[in-house]
């Protein structure tokens, strides 16, 4: 009796297991490819559960404020494949970055919606607005939804942290859209010059061709010479050894964040502020050994550049590259499909990337990728739709599509496009096919050895910080043209942080 | 019948009671300027007292922390300092400049409106284009009037790069854009002048410097005071080229409180603070305009 | 005998001085034209040849750029929402404003001074303490991003002014033939009406073309409550300045398109534009 009893039990286990397994067969089956163009083979295609309605929203209408960068520039000019499927009708409106900070800040103060999609810039946007916009695990973990292709973990792990996440990993405010990183671009006409070549190395005894073991040191004594050298009319091709992009802005943090980080320092004591982000920083960092170093290594590398740098934001300085002026710059890799376009730019096919200078302890080059979330404020309706679109544009296949397209396109953040074999042969050989249709892969090499966590930098991500960053760069500023000496504006600069946080 | 007319009548009683009349026409108008200007002041005193500065849509009250901590920010005070130190610049060069060629084409036999006329355009050209316009002809890698400076008088490096430049800059495109105002309104005040006074002085044969400090100046002195007020007010508000062109720096050469304070309210996002400072400059601004309004004495006031 | 050689000499020297006032003269207009001649002879160029140096004064015209603009760019929706926010504001501030002006002028309250004062004022306020609260009201209204919240913005800054400039104007029409209308029998309404308002036509339209230019011009307004479906052209300037460098030859035919109907409308308006520049108080 007792064991009629087990083996009816074991028997309805069994059938238990059968039913299960079967019905997650069944629930794998019933994943259905989503009618959008672009897939290729080997990349995760965008799915849905069976019967899942792409038009149910349609009518609606989204509102997606975004930074006028490349990404959604091709984004926009691709959007109807996503209109076609679904009805919905998104509106792209593109501004600058203080125009996006301004605008997000205003309507999330009046809890209005106006855009259901915002591009979340993490530390500038998203690290004080982390109960304005929803938790995206809501509708990525919802049966009758779709699912962003290929899972959270086909996005780079590092930038899935900055940019989805603050404070914890609770919630997932973002998912990563674009990632700009500065690397270091060249001139290889002047750099492989064999007469400068060699009369360099006769000089130093060394190779002067900017690679991933350059130190900062090096990178000085490199332009210093290649100035004095165009000074001397001894070097025709460019004006200056270096630009850089000093101007009293954004861009002077970032810059010499590649610096103060490849020498070990940072701007706050507290560890893992970059990736994962707090609420209080904790003490400031400024008024180390490192950091007043390297604002004096800073000032002295503006010594040799172009003197115009002190006007220059990223894009001056791109500016100042695309004419001509610059053996060397340290530049968002975004500008490398414009230094390829002969309207833009008088160095068409001369320039060739690496990663940003080694300092005494590694490699930095500093990441400012961005990722987009949908507003908390919007209605339920509004909220999926907006998640259809962020599926959308998140997708390798639509980044794959913008990776091709005419406009420029992104850099995917996805590990599956880059196993792609086109895209890899593309980066590894910058003079094939692939390569010319796809003039973003000129930086991929680079960008990907930068994403490497030993090689990257993120900047803290406070809620405080585009205060932060305005100290930073103003005291920089005033110690690169102004009377401020190196230890005083970092002095300066650490008190005011640390008064700003109240440490 | 009866009713349409008694309605008549009592329309007519209306429009001839001037007392309401008067107060329906000034109605909209009061109403609407209560809207713009009552509200938003009473409402920036409301949020100076709360800290947006860890939350943009939930901040925390703190009564008057905010008030303290911008009147104790050295910041603060060092933008107010550049502003007047920027502001006195430009006003004076713009006066300086603009009453000259007031009286230069005062003085002219022929042909003043033309030249008055070309003279004055740029006071149409929109903010956001004169910045846009500077940035372009002062790049020193393909700006025209860089290519000038270079050219003929030898200054080959980029303007907006050092603090004296960027400060020069920023100063030289107010000056172009709104030295033909003061022109404008001197020459005005000029061709409104008694011309028996001046007759006068032609023929007692004072020199042309005389007649400018006895007779001209004390006549347009009025004219002048207004260029003077109007300027002053403007300037102080002054963001559009800054933010176009140097945002404030190099080193914080030319962070004017205007463009502090968009900083904190927009960048920042600090409101709080945003309307603590936004107040003190209505409060400044303020004071000028009364200043100006008595200096104007009676006229329509 | 003498008396006429010193007048000769002097006629020469005054010959001499004409001529020097000439010449500076010119030199104050080149100042004063040359950028935007620049920028109108920049829009025309290709953008190879925009950024030689020494520059190209002689080069084939392309119309290439405004080409691009209207087809490709979408910036006939930018005009036409410009025109559309700045004339519709400029109608309401002239409605509104000649109304409480000509009453604010005729009138007798108590207080007008400082009701003068007030509404000039408003216009005195600095744009960033001021956006923050008006976007709080229009958000409310579900305004922001909308036409009518812009037209709103717009009369907040035309309103006053509307107001100052014809209270001013109105002082200039003399009220006697008012005051003979109103013995005839007309009302105070109708004798503001067919009296005074005719009278004063002129100082409307220049306040008028005023309003517009303010309108037209205006960046920061628009920057904070317009959507992607109202942005005037001033905003479209400001979005050639991209992440990745300015377009230069875009900007510089989108800054013609601004500047051209303001320069006509600043000609045709000339004579009564220095009164609306000093707001008015100069008479």
């Amino acid at each position: 009796m007792k064991k009629d009893l087990s083996r009816l039990l074991s028997l309805l286990l069994c059938l238990l297991l059968t039913l299960g397994a079967f019905s997650a067969v069944c629930a794998e089956e019933a994943l259905v490819d989503a009618p959008f163009e672009g897939l290729v083979e080997g990349l995760p295609a965008i799915q849905a559960p069976e019967g899942f309605d792409w038009r149910q929203f349609e009518g609606t209408t989204i509102n997606f404020i975004s930074e006028n960068t490349t990404p959604s520039t091709a984004i926009a000019a691709n959007i109807d494949l996503f209109e076609r499927v679904t009805g919905i009708k998104v509106v792209i409106e593109q501004a600058d970055l203080n125009a996006v900070i301004e605008k997000v800040g205003l309507d999330v103060n009046a809890r209005t919606a106006k855009y259901q999609v915002a591009y979340l810039d993490p530390q500038q946007i998203m690290a004080k607005n982390k109960d304005n916009f929803i938790d995206l695990n809501k509708f990525n973990n919802d049966p009758t939804l779709p699912h962003v292709p290929g899972g959270l973990e086909d996005f780079f792990e590092s930038q899935m942290m900055c940019c989805g996440y603050m404070g914890d990993t609770d919630k997932l405010l973002a998912l990563p859209y674009d990632n700009a990183t500065i690397i270091l671009g060249y001139r290889a006409d002047v750099f492989e010059n064999e007469t400068y070549k060699k009369a360099f190395m006769d000089e130093y005894g060394y190779d002067w061709t900017p690679n991933p073991d350059m130190t900062w040191d090096q990178y000085y004594e490199v332009a210093a010479y290649i100035t004095r050298e165009a000074a001397a009319g001894n070097i025709t091709e460019v004006k200056y050894g270096c630009g850089m992009q000093a101007k009293q802005h954004d861009s002077l943090m970032c810059e010499f964040s590649c610096v103060l980080a490849a020498n070990g320092g940072d701007y706050f004591q507290a560890e893992n502020l970059g990736s994962i982000g707090a609420y209080n920083p904790g003490p400031a960092a400024l008024d180390s050994e490192v950091a007043i170093e390297s604002a004096a290594f800073y000032k002295k590398l503006y010594g040799v550049a172009d003197p115009s740098s002190t006007s220059w934001d990223w894009s001056g300085l791109a500016e100042g590259y695309a004419a001509g002026n610059l053996a060397m710059i340290c530049e968002w890799h975004e500008f490398s499909a414009d230094f390829e376009n002969p309207s833009k730019s008088q160095v068409v096919g001369k320039t060739k990337w690496t990663i940003t200078p080694k300092g005494t302890v590694r490699n930095a080059c500093i990441y400012g990728g961005t990722g987009i979330g949908i507003s908390a404020y919007a209605t339920e309706e509004e909220q999926k739709a907006a998640w259809l679109f962020l599926v959308w544009a998140t997708s390798p296949q639509t980044q794959y599509l913008c990776l091709t397209s005419e406009s420029g396109g992104s850099t995917p953040t996805r590990y599956s496009v880059y196993a792609l074999p086109d895209v890899a042969r593309g980066i590894s050989d910058p003079d094939s096919e692939e390569a010319a249709k796809m003039p973003n892969l000129k930086s991929s090499g680079a960008v990907q050895l930068a994403w490497a966590t030993e090689n990257s930098y993120l900047r803290p991500k406070i809620p405080a910080w585009p205060q932060c960053d305005t100290i930073i760069y103003t005291e920089l500023s005033k110690m690169l043209v102004g009377s401020l000496s190196p230890e005083d504006a970092m002095r300066s600069a650490n008190e005011q942080l640390n008064e700003l946080t109240g440490n | 019948m009866n009713k349409a007319r008694e309605l008549r009548a009592h329309r007519r009683g209306i429009l001839h009671d001037e007392k309401l009349t008067e107060r329906l026409m000034i109605t909209p108008a009061i109403i609407a300027l209560a809207v713009i200007s009552i509200f938003p002041l009473l409402y920036m005193l409301y949020i100076s007292m709360f800290d947006y500065s860890m939350s943009v849509n939930n901040p925390t009250f703190v009564g008057f922390q905010n008030w303290a901590r911008v009147l104790k920010s050295k910041t603060f005070w060092a933008c107010w300092k550049r502003t007047g130190y920027i502001a006195g610049i430009g006003i004076s060069v713009q006066m300086v400049l603009g009453i000259a060629v007031a009286l230069l084409i005062y003085r002219l036999p022929k042909g003043q409106n033309v030249i008055l006329t070309l003279f004055m355009l740029p006071v149409f050209v929109a903010p956001i284009v004169a910045g846009l316009l500077g940035r372009f002809l002062l790049n020193s890698t393909y700006g025209f009037y860089s290519w000038i400076l270079s050219t003929f008088f030898g200054y080959s490096e980029e303007l907006f790069a050092n603090p004296t430049g960027a400060v020069i800059g920023i100063v030289a495109i107010d000056v172009w854009e709104w030295t033909p105002l003061v022109t404008m309104i001197v020459l005005a005040g000029l061709q409104s002048m008694d011309l028996e006074v001046l007759e006068a002085a032609s023929i007692d044969g004072a020199s042309y410097l005389a007649k400018l400090r006895y007779v001209i100046f004390p006549l347009a002195s009025r004219t002048i005071l207004v260029a003077l007020l109007i300027r002053s007010m403007d300037i102080l508000r002054y963001v559009d080229t800054i933010t176009i062109i140097t945002e404030g720096g190099p080193a914080d050469a030319t962070r004017t409180s205007g463009y502090y304070l968009m900083q904190t309210a927009f960048r920042f996002q600090n409101f709080g603070q945003a309307a603590v400072m936004g107040i003190i400059m209505i409060a400044v601004i303020s004071v000028l305009g009364k200043l100006f309004i008595r200096l104007m004495g009676r006229g329509v006031m | 005998m003498s008396k006429g050689r010193k007048k000769g000499a002097g006629s020469t020297k005054k010959l001499v001085l004409n001529i020097v006032l000439y010449i500076i003269a010119v030199f104050l207009v080149l100042w004063s034209v040359l950028p935007i001649l620049w920028m109108a002879i920049s829009s025309l160029k290709v953008s190879t040849n925009m950024f030689t140096l020494p520059p190209q004064f002689i080069f084939r015209p392309e119309l290439g750029t405004y080409k691009y603009m209207f087809t490709q760019a979408g910036f006939g929706k930018f005009l036409a929402n410009s025109l559309i926010a700045s004339i519709s504001s400029t109608l309401v501030a002239l409605f509104i404003g000649s109304l409480g002006g000509y009453a604010l002028c005729r009138g007798r309250f108590k207080r007008q001074k400082d009701i003068s004062f007030w509404i000039i004022s408003t216009r005195m306020a600095p744009i960033p303490a001021v956006i923050l609260p008006l976007y709080m009201i229009f958000s409310r209204l579900r305004m922001v991003g909308t036409m009518p919240g812009l037209v709103f913005a717009y009369t907040t800054f035309n309103l006053p002014f509307a107001l100052w400039m014809m209270m001013a104007f109105f002082a200039d029409v003399s009220p006697a033939l008012e005051e003979a209308a109103r013995v005839d029998g007309t009302s105070k309404f109708g004798a503001f009406l067919r009296i005074a308002l005719p009278a004063a036509s002129p100082g409307l339209a220049a306040t008028g073309v005023l309003c517009m230019m303010f309108a037209w011009n205006d960046y920061v307004f628009a920057s904070a409550l317009s959507g992607a479906s109202t942005q005037t052209i001033p905003i479209a300037a400001s979005l050639l300045v991209t992440q990745t460098g300015i377009a230069w030859g875009q900007a510089m035919a989108t800054g013609t398109i601004i500047v051209m109907p303001m320069l006509l409308g600043g000609l045709l308006m000339r004579k009564y534009l220095v009164k609306g520049f000093s707001m008015g108080a100069v008479k």
